[in-house]
């Protein structure tokens, strides 16, 4: 059988095929013989197409990652900790969390390795980590200290910027900490001011008590053998020493994991040694701590950011921008929004009227003063008027030729009470001077003094007897000295003897007392003179205090909070000198 | 020696729905203290409306134990003591493999033994099954809780899908 396939599905047979009958021919009328006959017939029967299924057998591609083994091996689990006094708490106030909370690692943004954000994101919570790898705590962290370490932990640059008080250095420490657990930090350098290394390494010895630190201190050979340590994974240094061994630290070729500074507003100025010298350290990764990351200016900020991501920031950025791209580096928390059991700070403002010596005295000093300035014309300076303001906030403190002081009297009266109930109060001068015949009138309440001009050991050792001894009633403190670091959370009462130029450092000395573990309310005198310099000082920083709040949640700000020299010539009701551009 | 014959470790296996995508595979390896150790994942695998209709219900239990189960447990370097799966038709990889693989479900949803705050049911009906199961995991169930690690490989799945 022939079987002709065709596109159109048409089929040829011949008549044979289909036993059609022969056609019947007339031989004498056709002699040819027959020839059979085609029939094309289409058939509408097209055979079916077959439809292939694809059956689930491919494999998906797997992407794989790898961890590798932890540098420090898990440990059994421990029993569960009863929960304990909160962080920082000398007397316990407040609570842990009854149910445990669970606080996630989160990579930041910078991070853009999908490997490495992974590794973070794949991590157990905080808590378990903690847990599972033994570190102990002397007190219980807050739940918003350990988002302060899961903050830390994945960030190469990081600020953390909490309000003075909220325990920025434990959560820095058991960050650092958690890093060398894990061996993915080594050899970690913390600076700090001078006068807080004693703090810096009590802190230490307390948050992270397995961890060996050597303190570079002493003369040069001894810093150099101190910075060469190998196998010490804790470092502390002061600021003056690290720029003083800047070379050393160079030629010895160190690098660090870790540099951790404190205080960091001290590299505020860009062009200092001090923020010059941080900045050349090798370091793969850089947290500064600050209570004030925007001290005066927005410019502040992109000082800071040198250190902790170089580039990241600059000057011709507006505060909104600037908040938008330091977002993701920055951890702020005000005690008003963590600490909702924290006690109450109580704000007053004392207005105190002058005696009649000092208002006398006052008088003539300001009229003086002005005509000279006025005197001067375009050539007053800054300078020139700065005098003539500090040397009217010494007269509203004590009248130079009388001593009389009205603000005395009135500290005297409110110390009475203070003693009588066995409360402790500081009390804050910026001048060594004014604490000096403070600690001389005042020696009935056992006054101690703490300012700059002491030594390291004179200082601790006031700290260490205002503490324990309970006749001291009263810590006379230079803002210098005494505004950063100190944790004196048992007192009570808060004198602003006479008031700084900037909001944030009157902040940092209160909160010395008022900060986790403080016992009941903080009561916060400001002494203001009544009709002085001191009154129309308060009124402009009024007008600027909310500046780095304002650049912190991304809006718009002025662009100085600090006193300009307008400002400064506006106090005398005096025009600014204008001169020609240089 | 090796790692996978030092390193103690346990098997996370589970699935996540895209609507967009299909479905993803995740294993995650941890160490007794809820470390990750490795972690894979699949492409995403979207069945049609023909597969579904093919499949019938055999569907979730051939992509869950087959398609993507036994491919990740292939793919892994190390050899978990025990595999646990918060999706039930990830018991279809038992057929696939040596391991031993195990539910894990609310403490309160589960027969199984409690573990934690988790219930997990493991594949053999007897005691002494049940007994090695619970000694394997002892470890791990002091360290974590044993639906934690399924959140993680949830949140990496996550952010692959953004990356």
């Amino acid at each position: 059988m022939t079987v002709s396939r065709t596109t159109d599905h048409l089929h040829s047979w011949t008549a044979a095929d289909l036993a059609l009958p022969p056609v019947a021919v007339a031989l004498a009328l056709d002699p040819r013989l027959p020839v059979p006959a085609t029939l094309r017939l289409p058939i509408d029967t097209a055979v079916p197409a077959v439809v292939r299924l694809p059956i689930l057998e491919a494999a998906p591609s797997v992407t794989s990652f790898s961890f590798g083994p932890p540098a420090a091996p898990a440990l059994p689990p421990r029993p569960k900790p009863t929960p304990s006094a909160p962080a920082h708490a000398a007397a316990t106030r407040g609570s842990p969390p009854a149910a445990p909370k669970r606080t996630r690692v989160v990579p930041p943004r910078d991070v853009v390795k999908l490997s490495e954000r992974f590794f973070f994101l794949l991590q157990p919570d905080l808590e378990t980590l903690l847990e599972t790898s033994r570190l102990e705590f002397p007190r219980q962290p807050f739940p918003f200290q350990f988002d302060g370490m899961a903050f830390l932990l994945p960030r190469h640059g990081a600020v953390l910027a909490d309000e003075m008080g909220l325990g920025k250095s434990m959560q820095a420490i058991s960050a650092l900490r958690l890093l060398v657990r894990s061996g993915r930090a080594r050899r970690v350098l913390v600076v700090c001011p001078k006068g807080l290394v004693s703090n810096w390494a009590r802190e230490l010895a307390d948050w992270a008590p397995e961890l060996v630190v050597a303190t570079i201190e002493g003369e040069q050979g001894r810093r150099r053998w101190q910075w060469s340590l190998a196998d010490v994974p804790v470092k502390l240094a002061n600021y003056e020493v690290v720029v003083r061994d800047r070379e050393l630290v160079a030629d010895l070729g160190l690098e660090f994991d870790l540099v951790v500074l404190d205080e960091a507003q001290r590299i505020k100025n860009r062009s200092s040694q001090t923020s010059q010298a941080v900045r050349t350290l090798r370091r793969s990764r850089s947290w500064a701590l600050t209570g004030t990351p925007v001290e005066n200016r927005a410019e502040d900020l992109v000082s800071l950011f040198e250190f902790v991501a170089p580039g990241h920031l600059h000057d011709r950025m507006s505060p909104k921008a600037l908040g938008a791209a330091a977002a993701d580096h920055v951890l702020r928390r005000t005690k008003d929004k963590v600490l909702t059991d924290m006690p109450p700070r109580l704000n007053r403002d004392e207005r105190i009227e002058l005696s009649p010596e000092q208002r006398e005295t006052y008088r003539l000093a300001e009229e003086e003063g002005v005509l000279r300035l006025s005197a001067l014309g375009n050539e007053a300076t800054i300078q020139n008027v700065f005098e003539l303001v500090l040397r009217l906030k010494q007269i509203c403190n004590f009248d130079t030729a009388t001593g009389a002081s009205a603000k005395l009297e009135c500290l005297e009266a409110e110390l009475e009470e203070v003693q009588a109930s066995g409360r402790k109060a500081l009390v804050f001068s910026q001048w060594v001077e004014t604490l000096g015949r403070l600690e001389k009138r005042l020696t009935r309440f056992g006054a101690l003094a703490y300012h700059g001009g002491m030594s390291t050991v004179a200082r601790d050792e006031a700290i260490r007897r205002f503490r324990h001894e309970k006749r001291h009633s009263v810590l006379l403190l230079s803002y210098g000295a005494g505004a950063v670091g100190l944790n004196l959370q048992f007192s009570q009462y808060v004198f602003l003897f006479d008031r700084w130029w900037n909001p944030a450092v009157e902040d940092q000395a209160i909160n010395r007392a008022h900060r986790i573990g403080a016992a009941g309310a903080v009561t916060v005198t400001r002494y203001l003179s009544a009709g002085t310099i001191e009154e129309r000082i308060d009124e402009v920083l009024r007008t600027k205090r909310d500046l780095s709040d304002t650049i912190l949640s991304q809006a718009e700000a002025p662009a100085s909070s600090g006193l300009t020299a307008d400002d400064l010539f506006a106090l005398f009701k005096l025009a600014p000198p204008r001169r020609a551009a240089a | 020696m090796d790692q996978a014959a030092t390193t103690t470790a346990y098997g996370f296996l589970t699935t996540v729905e895209s609507p967009t995508h299909g479905l993803f595979g995740g294993y995650l390896l941890v160490d007794p203290a809820g470390r990750p150790l490795e972690f894979h994942c699949t492409a995403p695998v979207k069945v049609s409306r023909a597969q579904q209709i093919l499949y019938g219900a055999t569907l979730h239990g051939h992509l869950h134990g087959r398609q993507i189960g036994a491919t990740l447990l292939a793919a892994a370097s190390l050899q978990p003591r025990v595999v646990l799966t918060d999706v039930e038709a990830m018991l279809s990889v038992r057929a696939h493999t040596t391991l031993p693989v195990a539910l894990v479900t609310a403490a309160d949803a589960g027969t199984g033994s409690a573990s934690g705050a988790a219930g997990v049911t493991g594949p053999g009906g007897d005691e002494a099954a049940s007994e090695t199961l619970r000694t394997a995991i002892e470890p791990l169930v002091a360290a974590v809780d044993l639906r934690e690690p399924f959140e993680r490989i949830r949140a990496a799945i996550d952010e692959a899908q953004r990356h």
